[in-house]
Parts: structure tokens; C-alpha cells; sequence
């Protein structure tokens, strides 16, 4: 092989690599694993806020069952007035 | 007194009240009724229960909005025993009308069961309703109980009353004698200032392919929950919450496990299954 085929091939190789850099450079890895990382902290933070409103209601119908009175049942031989049945 | 019965939410209807001061109190709790229906029911496509599913996103009118509230608040409670979402998972089990039509139905497709547990979200500012993506709403025994608690309130105004909408009833002003059948002979329960409701896989079920299936959603599965209940009738302080309560006892698993959860939660429950065993369970005596 002759030195000049030889540059050749460096140069070739050269401007492949170059290449190959750029476009790694250009697709932006890290931007990505920040953008996930964001993507999951936004869900997490979603989450909790869902979690908050839930027990918020939780709390609201707690207090709406205690402020009715308390109901009154027992099984009784009288004849019943009407008849409940699967809804 | 004076009686009123209707057919309205795809059941019967009847009003009880024990007073004569307004002889239109029953004509408007009779026409607020129907107009809940037309608000909160799945079957009819104008409803406005209809239209959110439909858009996934919508400002509602108060009454959606506080079922629906009442609703989320009851899955939370439940841990997602009680669900809302559970929409699709019935119209894929084959309740994908009214009862009534549905038994005019032959040949079912195959069944396969649908995931629940949609996000829904509620702001209470805007009036407005979100449902995630994919995700039904099906309101049914909760937005019948709901009414029959709106209703009651209207009628104890005049004096004491009963409303009782199929297996969702509440009383006030006075005690009522109300009857339950049972495999093993009727029990008549008297009860005041509260309300029962009774879920069962005895009345709306229909057969399809691999068997009888029923309206009682099993979230965790998607499917119409398995187990050895036939009925369970629980009391509570309002409709709407029995209405969770019973259901939250349905899909505990089977007559043991139901018994064990009205008793220690101290929630008066008629445990029937599908032996035709009967539990009278959670201090009901």
C-alpha cells in the first residue's frame, strides 16, 4: 500500500468519523434522559395531586354522613308496608 | 297517606307520604325524579352523562358534577372496589342497553374483560369533568341512590316519607316496615331515618357465551365478579352510601368474607348466597 492510498483511507475514515459525531452530537442524548427524567416527575407529581383530591373527598363525604342522623334498623314480624329488592 | 308508584331509572317507583299539607308534593318529587333520569342515565343518548362520555371532556351541570364527586370520593374509600369507570367493562359483558331490551337480545358476542380504574378528573371551579382517555362513566346504582336521597329530602319537608327506586329506598320521620324476600322466606326490616339498598346477581343477569353473567363489575378484574353471593342488603345513613356499601360487600369475595366486613365495620347487612344460605350480619338483629 502506497502512502498516498494510505492518506486516502485516513482521510475516508476521518470524514466518517466526523460523521458519526455530528449526527450523536445532533440527536441530543442528554436532552432526552432530562426530558424523561421530567416526564416522570411530572407524572409523579400528577399523582400526588390525584392522591390529595381523593382523600380531600374522602374527608367531604365523612362529613356529610356525619352530619345525617344515625339510621335505625331491627327485624320486625309486622307486615311490611313495601318491598325492596336487587337493584 | 298517600302512595304514588312509576316506572322511572328502569325500575319501579314508589313515594310514600305521610302527610296531607300539599297534594303536589308527589307530582314534583315524581317529575324531579324523571328529570335525574334524563340527566344521569347511560341509556339514553342525550343525557348529559351520555354527551361526557361521548366528549371525554365537558363543563356539567351541578347534579353530574356532585354524583360524580360523590362517586371518586366512594372509590377512594373502597380502594377501587367501587368504580365508576367500570363502563365499558359492562358494555362488553353485554349490558349495553336497558334491562328490558336486553332480554330481547340473541347471540352474544364473546366476552373479554375490560380494564377500570380510569382517571377522572373533577374541577370544581370550572364545573368541569375529564375522563382519561379509553375510560367510560357508568353512574347507574349510585346516581339512582343519589336521587332517591334528593327526592326523600324534597318529601320530608311535608312530613314523613318513603321513596324506594328497585333496591335503592330511604326513609325519614318516622319507622317503616320494609320487606326482603329471601330463598328461606321473607324478613321484614323496620327502619328509620335511614335507607337500604340491596345489590344481587339475582335480577340483572342474562346468559352468554361460558355462562350466566351479571351486572356487578369486579373492578380488579374487569369482569362480573365471581364469588358465592347471591344478594347482599345493606342499611346506611343515605341511599347513595348504602349503594357503595353493598357493592363494597358484593365483591368481598364470598359469604364469609362478606360477613366478616359487615361485622367488623358494624354495617347492619342481609348476606344471601347462591346456596340459599341466609346471614343476618353487623349487629342487625
Amino acid at each position: 500500500m502506497t502512502d498516498q492510498v494510505r492518506r486516502l483511507y485516513v482521510l475516508a475514515l476521518s470524514v466518517l468519523g466526523f460523521f458519526l459525531a455530528w449526527a450523536g452530537i445532533a440527536a441530543h442524548p442528554w436532552a432526552a434522559a432530562a426530558s424523561q427524567e421530567s416526564t416522570s416527575g411530572a407524572a409523579l407529581a400528577r399523582y400526588e395531586q390525584r392522591l390529595r383530591a381523593d382523600a380531600a373527598l374522602v374527608d367531604e363525604l365523612r362529613a356529610q354522613r356525619a352530619a345525617l342522623p344515625a339510621p335505625s334498623v331491627r327485624v320486625v314480624t309486622l307486615p311490611p308496608l313495601t318491598t325492596t329488592r336487587s337493584s | 297517606m298517600e302512595r304514588r308508584c312509576f316506572d322511572a331509572m328502569g325500575t319501579e317507583v314508589e313515594l310514600f307520604l305521610d302527610a296531607d299539607d300539599d297534594p303536589g308534593a308527589l307530582d314534583r318529587a315524581e317529575d324531579e325524579l324523571r328529570r335525574l333520569e334524563a340527566l344521569l342515565s347511560r341509556f339514553r343518548p342525550d343525557s348529559e352523562l351520555s354527551q361526557l362520555n361521548r366528549a371525554g371532556r365537558m363543563r356539567v351541570g351541578p347534579e353530574l358534577l356532585e354524583v360524580t364527586t360523590v362517586a371518586l370520593a366512594a372509590r377512594a374509600r373502597t380502594r377501587g372496589r367501587f368504580d365508576p369507570t367500570v363502563h365499558d367493562a359492562l358494555v362488553a359483558a353485554g349490558y349495553d342497553r336497558t334491562f328490558d331490551e336486553l332480554a330481547e337480545v340473541e347471540g352474544r358476542a364473546a366476552y373479554r374483560p375490560v380494564a377500570c380504574g380510569g382517571r377522572v378528573a373533577v374541577d370544581h371551579a370550572t364545573s368541569t369533568v375529564e375522563l382519561e382517555e379509553g375510560f367510560r362513566l357508568d353512574l347507574g346504582g349510585i346516581a339512582k341512590g343519589w336521587a332517591v336521597d334528593r327526592v326523600l329530602a324534597e318529601l320530608a319537608v311535608h312530613g314523613p316519607a318513603l321513596v324506594n327506586a328497585g333496591g335503592d329506598l330511604a326513609v325519614c320521620g318516622r319507622a317503616w316496615p320494609v320487606g326482603l324476600d329471601t330463598p328461606r322466606g321473607a324478613i321484614t326490616l323496620e327502619l328509620r331515618d335511614g335507607a337500604l339498598a340491596t345489590s344481587g346477581r339475582d335480577r340483572r343477569s342474562w346468559r352468554g357465551d361460558g355462562g350466566e353473567r351479571h351486572h356487578l363489575i369486579d373492578p380488579a378484574t374487569g369482569s362480573p365478579a365471581d364469588g358465592d353471593l347471591l344478594t347482599v342488603t345493606v342499611t346506611a345513613r343515605s341511599a347513595a352510601e348504602a349503594e357503595v356499601l353493598a357493592k363494597e360487600l358484593f365483591l368481598a369475595g364470598d359469604l364469609s368474607a362478606a360477613t366478616a366486613e359487615a361485622d367488623g365495620n358494624a354495617i347492619p347487612a342481609v348476606l344471601v348466597s347462591r346456596d340459599g344460605a341466609t346471614v343476618l350480619a353487623g349487629g342487625l338483629r
